[in-house]
C-alpha cells in the first residue's frame, strides 16, 4: 500500500458496498488498471473522472467482469466478485449501463425491459410499473422499436433496463455521451433521483464538472492509477485538479 | 407536365430500375397473352405456382435455420446443407425401418434399400400407406438432425467461439464434407428411389393437380413456421435469441445465458434444416449424399435475398426463390429448362442490386 500511498491521494473506507482494492485489470495482454483503489458506500452516489484513455471505464468493466482480471480484489456486499462472468455478478446485485449500444434495437420497448430481468423466472409486474413511472415516456412507447427511438429515450431505457433488477449498485458510463445539450441537464436530474431512492451510483463522465456537482464523492483517474479521490465540490474547486483536468 | 417530369428524374436516377421494370412488364403481358391465347393453360400454370410453392416452403424453412445461426452466431454456416442431408438419411431410415419391419431384414431397411436392399416399390412408404412411419421419419429426422448439430457445435464451433466469421465459415466447409461423405460411408453415393407414390392420392383443384404429399409438406412446414414465429415472438427464450441477434454483448451484460441460447438457435435450426431434408425427399421421391449441399445455394440465395439474419426475410426469399424457378419454366422450355435455378439467383442479384440489405434485412433481425 505504502507505493500507492506515495503516489497518490486516495483514502480507502471499511464497511464500503463496493471495494476495490489494488486493482490491476485491462485486455488480453495489455494491462491498463495500476493499483486502482475505489469504494462505494450503500447508497452513495461516486463519479469517477479524468482525461481521455485515462481506463475510467476499465475500471467499471473491471466491476462488471468484461476485463482481464489480472490481480487484486473487488468485493461487494462482502463477497469478493472478481474474477466472475457478468451474468454471475448480475445476480450479486449490481446492474450495468454501456456508454453505448446500450438498448435491443429490434426489440420493443417492453422487451427491452423483459429481458431487463431475463434471470428471474417471472417479470415482477412491479419491476415493470416503477420502471415506467420513473420514465413515463417508455410506458407511452412500450409497443415501439428501440431501435427507433431518440438517443435520450434509448437512454432511458438501458437504465430502465438496468433497474428491473433492483440493483443495489448501479454502473453508468458515460450516462451523457451523444446526448443534445438540452437534455444532459434532464437526463443528470433523473440519475439523481435514481440515488435518492437508494440505488448506490458509479458513473464515469466526461461532463465533469456536471458530475462533480452532483456526486458525493469523486476519483481522478490518471493512465490508469487514482490521482485523487475527494467530495466533489472539493474536488471542483481544487485549484490543480481544475487546472489539469477541468479546463482551468 | 409533373408526371412527365417525374418520369424523366426516374429513367435519369435509376435507369437499371426502369429496365427491371419494362422487362417485368413485357414477362407479365407475354404471360397474360399465353394464357389468354391458350399458349399454357391456366391449369398448367396452376401447377408451376403450386410447384414453386411447395419447394420454396422447404426452402425457406430450410433458410429459416441458416439465417438464425448466421445472426446469434456470426457466421454463415456451410454445414447447413449437410444438416438437412443427414435429416433426410436418418428419418428415411426410420421410416423404412418401421415401414417394412413386418417383411424385410431390419439391415437393408435402416440402409434405405442400399446394395440389394428392398427397393421403394415394395417397401411401399408413403403418407397414405404407412403414416405412422411417415410420421416417426419426421420426428427422427429433427431429433437426429438437432443431435448433430449440437455435437458439431461442441466439438468444433464452440472452442472458436470468439474467432471471426472467416474462421468459421472456413471450419463449416470442413464440418459439410465430413458429414456429407459419413452418408456415402453408411449409405450410398447415388440417387435412389424412396417413396411409392404409386397409390398416393392426388387432388384436381381447378385443374392444378395436388398430391398428398405436397401437401403434406405444406401443412408440415407451416405449421413449423408459424411455430418459429409464436417462439421468437411470444416466449422469454425467443426474445433472448432476437436480443443475442441484436448485441451479444449487451446480451451477456443483461444477464442472459449466451451459450444456453446458442445451444437453443442449434437446436431449433438444426431442427428446421433436418425436417426440411425429410420433407425434400418426400416431394422428390428420391434421396442422395448430396441433396443438402445442392438445395445449400439454393438457401443462400433465398436467405441473402430476404436479408440475412431475418427469419421472416428467409421465408419469403424462399417463396421467391421457388416461385422464381419455377415460373421460369412458362418461358424456359425444352433445353432451356435446366436454366431455372440460375433465373433464381438471377433474381437474387436484381434484388441486391436494388435493395443490397435484402427484402427484410435492416428491418429486424431474428
Amino acid at each position: 500500500m505504502s507505493e500507492i500511498t506515495a503516489t497518490t491521494e486516495v483514502t480507502t473506507y471499511d464497511d464500503s458496498l463496493l471495494s476495490v482494492r489494488s486493482l490491476d485489470a485491462g485486455y488480453g495482454d495489455l494491462q491498463i488498471l495500476e493499483h486502482v483503489d475505489l469504494d462505494v458506500a450503500d447508497g452513495e452516489y461516486v463519479t469517477i473522472v479524468g482525461p481521455n484513455g485515462a481506463g475510467k471505464s476499465t475500471v467499471m468493466k473491471s466491476v462488471f467482469g468484461l476485463t482481464t482480471y489480472m490481480g487484486g480484489d473487488i468485493e461487494f456486499d462482502g463477497e469478493a466478485i472478481e474474477g466472475l462472468r457478468p451474468e454471475e455478478i448480475i445476480h450479486h446485485g449490481i446492474g450495468y449501463v454501456p456508454q453505448s449500444d446500450n438498448v435491443f434495437p429490434s426489440l420493443s420497448v417492453e422487451e427491452n425491459l423483459e429481458m431487463g430481468a431475463y434471470i428471474l423466472d417471472n417479470v415482477p409486474d412491479d419491476a415493470m410499473q416503477a420502471v415506467y413511472d420513473r420514465f413515463p415516456i417508455l410506458e407511452e412507447r412500450r409497443g415501439q422499436k428501440a431501435g427507433t427511438m431518440s438517443g435520450g429515450q434509448q437512454q432511458m431505457l438501458a437504465m430502465g433496463r438496468a433497474l428491473m433488477l433492483d440493483p443495489d449498485l448501479l454502473l453508468l458510463d458515460e450516462p451523457s455521451a451523444g446526448l443534445a445539450p438540452d437534455l444532459v441537464e434532464d437526463m443528470f436530474d433523473r440519475i439523481d433521483r435514481i440515488n435518492d431512492d437508494g440505488t448506490a451510483i458509479l458513473m464515469v463522465e466526461q461532463n465533469a464538472k456536471q458530475a462533480l456537482r452532483r456526486c458525493d464523492r469523486s476519483y481522478v483517474l490518471v493512465q490508469g492509477k487514482n490521482r485523487y479521490e475527494e467530495d466533489g465540490d472539493a474536488l471542483l474547486n481544487d485549484p490543480e485538479v481544475r487546472k489539469q483536468f477541468l479546463g482551468g | 407536365m409533373e408526371p412527365y417530369a417525374r418520369g424523366r428524374r426516374l429513367v435519369r436516377d435509376q435507369p437499371g430500375l426502369v429496365v427491371v421494370a419494362v422487362a417485368a412488364l413485357l414477362l407479365v403481358g407475354d404471360l397474360i397473352g399465353k394464357l389468354t391465347g391458350g399458349g399454357l393453360t391456366p391449369a398448367r400454370f396452376g401447377g408451376f405456382v403450386w410447384d414453386g410453392l411447395v419447394i420454396g416452403l422447404l426452402i425457406g424453412l430450410a433458410g429459416i435455420g441458416l439465417s438464425l445461426t448466421y445472426s446469434i452466431l456470426g457466421f454463415a454456416n456451410f454445414a447447413h446443407g449437410d444438416y438437412i442431408s443427414w435429416g433426410a438419411f436418418s428419418g428415411w431410415a426410420v421410416a423404412y425401418l418401421l415401414a417394412g419391419i413386418d417383411r424385410y431384414a431390419a439391415g437393408g431397411l435402416l440402409l434405405i434399400g442400399a446394395g440389394d436392399g428392398p427397393a421403394p416399390g415394395d417397401v411401399g412408404v408413403s403418407i397414405t400407406n404407412t403414416p405412422l412411419s411417415i410420421v416417426a421419419g419426421l420426428v427422427v429426422a429433427v431429433a437426429f438432425t438437432v443431435g448433430v448439430s449440437l455435437l458439431v457445435d461442441r466439438v468444433v464451433y464452440r472452442p472458436i467461439r470468439e474467432a471471426d466469421g472467416i474462421t468459421l465459415l472456413i471450419a463449416s466447409i470442413g464440418v459439410a464434407f465430413a458429414l456429407r461423405y459419413l452418408i456415402v460411408f453408411f449409405f450410398y453415393s447415388g440417387r435412389q428411389g424412396v417413396t411409392d407414390i404409386s397409390r398416393v392420392p392426388s387432388y384436381d383443384i381447378g385443374g392444378v393437380v395436388i398430391n398428398a404429399h405436397e401437401l403434406t409438406i405444406v401443412v408440415v412446414g407451416l405449421a413449423l413456421m408459424v411455430g418459429v414465429h409464436l417462439l421468437l415472438q411470444r416466449t422469454k427464450l425467443g426474445k433472448a435469441m432476437r436480443a443475442m441477434a441484436d448485441n451479444r454483448d449487451l446480451a451477456q451484460v443483461t444477464g442472459i445465458p449466451v451459450e444456453g441460447v446458442i445451444r437453443t438457435t442449434w437446436i431449433l435450426g438444426g431442427g428446421l434444416a433436418g425436417a426440411a431434408g425429410y420433407l425434400v425427399v418426400l416431394t422428390q421421391g428420391t434421396i442422395a449424399y448430396d441433396l443438402g449441399w445442392l438445395l445449400l445455394l439454393l438457401i443462400f440465395a433465398a436467405v441473402i435475398m430476404g436479408g440475412i439474419g431475418s427469419v421472416y426475410g428467409a421465408i419469403v426469399g424462399g417463396l421467391v426463390i421457388g416461385l422464381a424457378s419455377r415460373l421460369s419454366l412458362i418461358w424456359l422450355t425444352g433445353d432451356l429448362s435446366s436454366f431455372a435455378e440460375p433465373v433464381a439467383f438471377g433474381l437474387m442479384i436484381f434484388v441486391l442490386l436494388f435493395r443490397p440489405e435484402g427484402i427484410f434485412g435492416g428491418v429486424s433481425t431474428a
